[in-house]
């Protein structure tokens, strides 16, 4: 059975800068406090002698800077002025909170602001080109492309107005995601507060109540939150389970886009949603809804799997669509990288028990997951499954020999999709077309 | 291969050859695991060091967005395996050694990695998980299992742990030592050649020439040997050579090299960086020879969630040594995980002090890098004199 090991093509090999990129306007940082923004990270320039990473078109970066003196101690976040806004439990006023996009799942982030933190949501709008080129302008060439989503979108909500983003922790470069977002976003002239999870990791929960209350809300209550709490995790359970059924039978739909707008209507009734029982109601009323769809779904669907690194693999504006891409061509999708999956039911002793035959150990964050679902599609006699991640992610690199080994254990055809901030559209659809007709002319041939 | 807590009693007993691959962690935990294995009678095979062959054989195994250390690690693994003069590959799986001492996913992956990507070769892993925060299992507990697997009791195990812990330490010492008498025969030398300027200054030309001349008498010798040690050339001869080129110039550099050991002192990846340093007559220091536990109190004060020890142990020392140096020059292979984050943030924070920050990936020659290198010490140079950038200040 052939083996599909295809990859993005390497964008890094000529990385000049596109004319969008070099003439969009310098965007005005507008701190939360109104301070004029200037630029530390323009000022070493002109000391980059040889081959600034922004703009010499080889991989291999090599530079000379200089630091002015400037920046203060060699600290990667320097300590502040007392900030006048001082946390008196009767003078404060409701902070503005955002997150980073993060496919549906705003709909939980919002309701665990406004629900467990009691504080302002700050919604965003919908992605647009100019999010990941704020991210890319502002962040190292090499780190990888969900640190660069995120800080656009931490751009984009502080322009909004957002005083504190929120940051959660990870076992791999996630984990520092937040404090060197943090400083970037300093050096930028921005003046807000960061609610790093990263910064409490190991430590008891009643650390994670006091920098709740020490960053966004002194008046957080207890137990009120903790019920709350429960709320979100029932919340996102619900999500995921609505999706779930949305990506098997999408790809069936009878009118076109009829599934898109009853997913989009029961997002909007969820999003409304304010104690548990208003999630129960929504979350009856859009499964019904979706369920009573039309569908032409026949007997035997190709059906694909989708793994992955955790933020790609669920994250639209990250893949590309991808999952929109493989629904249009009449596929029944599974993925099993959720928020249920990895965070709420995740156990990783049974999911290694569970691919004891090709991995020992833990080999990442989502890295098990990843393999035990491959392998568990595989099993089901799924057609093919998709491995997608960001370029260069390395628990998910690592993941590669282990996934071939798979495929070519069981001969299940796997398609391996590398993401960076500047991966094109075209490339992507051609690549699941091909991969789409192996699978259905293998149907084809087995039936 | 049964639950990585729990090894299985005696999976390997009988194996006394253990294959230890020149790479990556070897370059960390080296003299603990040689001393360890030996003290328990095994026989340590350790790979060749690095070479153009072993890190080509590595990419062709590799996933090509493995980073260049990893790549090599398979190669040196595939040559273990080639040869034929070991039982089994010593590949332990290290998560971490307590909270914000993590290492890299990738050294989480090692042995998954080699069982897979050598799946159809039969290699036998011999492997162990260091996991402090989970698990509470450090290195000691580690190892112990290793033996067990080995069919070798506590006892003995322990007791090859306590002379496995000395060897380390030993080497650690040995190393900081080394850094300290270069940087403090680079202090001597630097003040030496200030005194000298001063007293040229006042008394021209005869005795600048004559100072010039003794000067260059040592280097004569050294500089007309053709093209100065090569990269396997072994740490003391590097010294002396430094001695004599250190006096040679009359302003000596100071570069810090910061890079993971496992690319620093590895004859392929760092070596040639270093030697072409040492050959332009810099005094090379190393950031993992710093004090570790000194550079890793010191790097909280940089960064509080900063998750992997090797990072914060160069971050770490870059803070404690970055006042007494020319120049640093920060060195990552491609595409390094925790370096694509890091680099840029010391990049970013790191005040008045040069900074050169290379990646050295698979295709890169040293021409490229040679002109890069030669540039930057001019600008070193530079800078010593007076220099155009602080010059205002001085």
């Amino acid at each position: 059975m052939p083996q599909t090991t295809d990859r993005m093509p390497e964008p890094a090999s000529n990385r000049t800068p596109s004319p969008a990129t070099a003439h969009t306007a310098e965007p005005e940082p507008i701190s939360a406090s109104g301070r004029a923004a200037e630029h530390p990270r323009e000022r070493v320039d002109p000391l980059r002698t040889v081959g600034d990473a922004r703009s010499t078109d080889e991989v291999r970066g090599a530079r000379v800077v200089l630091g002015d003196g400037g920046r203060g101690p060699f600290k990667l976040l320097p300590s502040r002025p007392r900030r006048e806004r001082s946390a008196k439990r009767d003078r404060h006023a409701r902070t503005r909170v955002a997150f980073f996009r993060y496919s549906y799942y705003d709909i939980a982030f919002k309701f665990f602001v406004e629900h467990v933190l009691d504080a302002d949501f700050v919604a965003l709008p919908k992605p647009t080109r100019r999010t990941i080129e704020l991210g890319s302008r502002h962040s190292s060439d090499m780190v990888c492309a969900p640190f660069k989503h995120i800080l656009g979108d931490y751009i984009e909500a502080l322009e909004l107005g957002a005083d504190v983003l929120v940051q959660f922790a990870g076992p791999c470069r996630l984990g520092y995601y937040g404090e060197l977002q943090e400083s970037i976003l300093r050096d930028m002239g921005y003046e807000f507060e960061m609610l790093n999870f990263a910064t409490v990791t190991g430590k008891p929960l009643t650390e994670y109540i006091s920098i709740c209350k020490k960053k966004v809300n002194p008046n957080v209550s207890v137990p009120h939150g903790a019920r709350n709490m429960l709320a979100v995790f029932k919340m996102i359970e619900c999500l995921d389970e609505a999706n779930d059924f949305y990506l098997a039978n999408a790809g069936f739909e009878v009118e076109p886009g009829s599934f898109e707008r009853a997913r989009e209507a029961y997002f909007a009734d969820m999003r409304e949603a304010t104690c548990e029982r208003d999630i129960a109601e929504a979350q009856r009323r859009g499964l019904d809804a979706l369920r009573a769809l039309p569908v032409r779904k026949p007997a035997q669907p190709v059906r694909v799997g989708i793994v992955g690194e955790y933020f790609t693999a669920a994250d639209p504006t990250s893949n590309l669509d991808l999952e929109r891409k493989l629904l249009a061509m009449g596929v029944e999708l599974h993925r099993s990288l959720t928020m249920t999956n990895r965070n709420l039911r995740h156990n990783e002793r049974n999911l290694r028990a569970s691919i004891a035959d090709y991995v020992t150990y833990n080999m990442g964050p989502t890295s098990s997951l990843t393999i035990a679902s491959a392998l568990r599609y595989a099993q089901e006699g799924f057609d093919g499954v998709v491995h997608v991640k960001s370029s260069g992610c390395t628990p998910e690199v690592d993941c590669v020999p282990v996934l071939q080994r798979i495929g070519r254990d069981t001969g299940m055809p796997l398609l391996y999709l590398s993401y960076d901030s500047q991966t094109s559209d075209t490339g992507l659809d051609t690549r699941l077309e091909a991969f789409y007709d192996m699978l259905a002319m293998k149907k084809e041939k087995t039936r | 291969m049964g639950s990585p807590v729990f090894p299985n009693k005696a999976t390997h007993e009988g194996v006394r050859r253990i294959g230890m691959p020149r790479a990556l962690l070897f370059y960390r935990y080296g003299s603990l695991w040689t001393a360890f294995f030996e003290s328990l009678g095994c026989e340590v095979v350790l790979s060749e060091p690095t070479d153009k062959g072993t890190v080509a054989r590595g990419d062709a195994l590799s996933n090509d967005e493995c980073c260049l250390a990893s790549k090599a690690y398979l190669g040196h693994v595939a040559a273990l395996l080639e040869s034929g003069a070991c039982d089994a590959v010593f590949v332990p799986s290290i998560a971490n050694v307590g909270l914000h001492r993590g290492f890299c996913t990738k050294f989480q992956a090692l042995p998954d990695l080699v069982a897979n990507t050598f799946a159809d070769k039969h290699v036998r892993v011999l492997s162990c998980l260091v996991n402090e925060r989970e698990e509470k299992t450090g290195m000691k507990e580690a190892l112990i299992g290793v033996a067990s697997q080995l069919g070798i009791g506590p006892r003995e195990a322990k007791r090859a742990w306590k002379a496995a812990a000395h060897a380390q330490t030993q080497a650690e010492r040995f190393a900081v030592a080394r850094q300290m008498r270069a940087l403090t025969t680079l202090e001597r030398a630097r003040e030496a050649a200030h005194i000298g300027r001063s007293t040229t200054s006042t008394s021209h030309n005869a005795e600048g020439e004559a100072g010039a001349a003794r000067a260059n008498g040592p280097t004569a010798m050294i500089g007309g040997g053709g093209a100065g040690p090569r990269m396997a050339a072994a740490a003391n001869a590097r010294a002396a050579f430094n001695k004599g080129r250190v006096r040679a110039s009359k302003e000596p550099l100071g570069i810090l090299l910061a890079a993971h050991p496992y690319v620093a002192h590895d004859p392929y990846l760092g070596g040639a960086l270093v030697d072409l340093l040492e050959r332009m007559g810099a005094t090379v220091l190393f950031t993992d020879e710093t004090d570790r536990k000194r550079a890793l109190q010191a790097s909280f004060g940089f960064s509080n969630t900063l998750p992997w020890i090797v990072n914060r142990e160069l971050v770490g020392s870059l803070m404690l040594l970055h006042e007494r140096v020319d120049g640093i020059v920060l060195v990552s292979a491609f595409p390094c995980g925790p370096d694509s984050m890091t680099d840029d943030a010391i990049v970013r924070c790191i005040q008045g002090k040069p900074i050169l920050n290379l990646t050295i990936d698979a295709q890169s020659g040293t021409a490229g890098l040679e002109t890069r290198v030669e540039s930057f010490v001019d600008i070193l140079r530079y800078q010593r004199k007076g220099g155009y950038v602080h010059a205002a200040d001085d």
